[in-house]
């Protein structure tokens, strides 16, 4: 137990600094407009709160789907709203 | 959600929303520390292996790629005047990931005036008038491009850093500051359903139990019953 949590902390601790560094990665990112970096949120959120409330994996993947479409929906239309009221002005 | 103590053995179970089946929460205490410390190793402990390996993946992968995405400036803990982050207490949800930023603001502030770290990892950033060791200003002068030599007044023994450095991450890293600060607030913020999971088993519940539910809302609705003439 005490070995998994340091090897999971050390390989976090020893992999992000890399990361910070990689300037492919870093380009890559800066083409991508703000807004789709939302979607993973969406999806990890959902996936969270489906794996929170179920023990099948079944049900699981299942709630996860329910979940994304109902945040994604609600999402969704908050953006429609702001955009229109964005066109009207 | 179902927390039960089975009395001939005296071991803590949740019962699954699923099947029906006893989830054995072990010791809940210990396994909800745990996966608050490392997001998913509760339940790991627990012996519910598929999801403690899923939360694990999921919740320090956001972490890292938010870390990533704020080119590594974005968790970091300070409670100076006008620099006060509030998303650490977010951030911290993910556990021990996030500790190195208080060991960094810990040093940074304290008497050696210089982070644990010396490449600055999660050290927060230097405000205008603050002193640091010779050594960390000298580092930074050789490694960070943005600063130079001449940010610092001599103060012997120490260095006065002259510029806002957060100022500075806020321009090199434009939307991605805030970008990986979501990332790593939101991670933090669900490793905490996670060590809810670990003490009390899934929130979700059960058939039976909605259609109880169900039943007793429905009987509160009915209007009351007329009192009868004595």
């Amino acid at each position: 137990m005490v070995a998994t949590t340091a090897l999971t902390v050390m390989t976090v601790m020893a992999v992000s600094p890399w990361l910070v560094q990689a300037p492919l990665l870093a380009s890559l990112a800066g083409r991508v407009p703000g807004i789709f970096f939302g979607l993973p949120l969406v999806a990890l959120a959902s996936l969270i709160f489906a794996a929170t409330h179920h023990e099948d994996p079944a049900q699981i993947r299942l709630a996860t789907v329910h979940w994304t479409v109902w945040l994604g929906g609600m999402l969704g239309m908050v953006l429609a709203v702001v955009l229109l009221l964005g066109w009207l002005q | 959600m179902g927390v039960t103590t089975e009395p001939e053995s005296s071991r803590i179970v949740a019962i699954s929303p699923d099947d029906g089946s006893a989830i054995d929460l072990r010791n809940p205490a210990l396994a909800a520390v745990l996966s608050w410390a490392v997001p998913g190793l509760g339940q790991l402990y627990q012996g519910r292996t598929t999801k403690g390996s899923l939360f694990m993946a999921a919740i320090l992968t956001t972490f890292v790629l938010g870390l990533w995405l704020g080119g590594g400036k974005v968790v970091y803990a300070s409670w100076k005047p006008g620099d006060t982050r509030w998303a650490f207490v977010c951030q911290a949800g993910a556990g021990l990931v996030a500790l190195p930023a208080v060991v960094q603001s810990a040093q940074l502030l304290g008497p050696a005036r210089q982070p644990l770290l010396l490449n600055g990892f999660m050290a927060p950033p230097l405000a205008p008038g603050q002193y640091v060791s010779r050594s960390y200003a000298d580092r930074l002068a050789r490694h960070d491009p943005d600063i130079g030599p001449d940010d610092f007044f001599d103060k012997p023994p120490l260095k006065q850093f002259r510029r806002d450095q957060l100022a500075q991450w806020h321009r090199q890293l434009g939307k991605f500051f805030e970008i990986g600060t979501l990332y790593t607030m939101l991670a933090g913020m669900l490793n905490l359903l996670v060590v809810y999971d670990a003490w009390a088993g899934p929130l979700g519940l059960s058939e039976d139990e909605k259609k109880r539910r169900a039943a007793e809302s429905a009987a509160a609705a009915l209007p009351a019953p007329p009192e009868s003439a004595s």
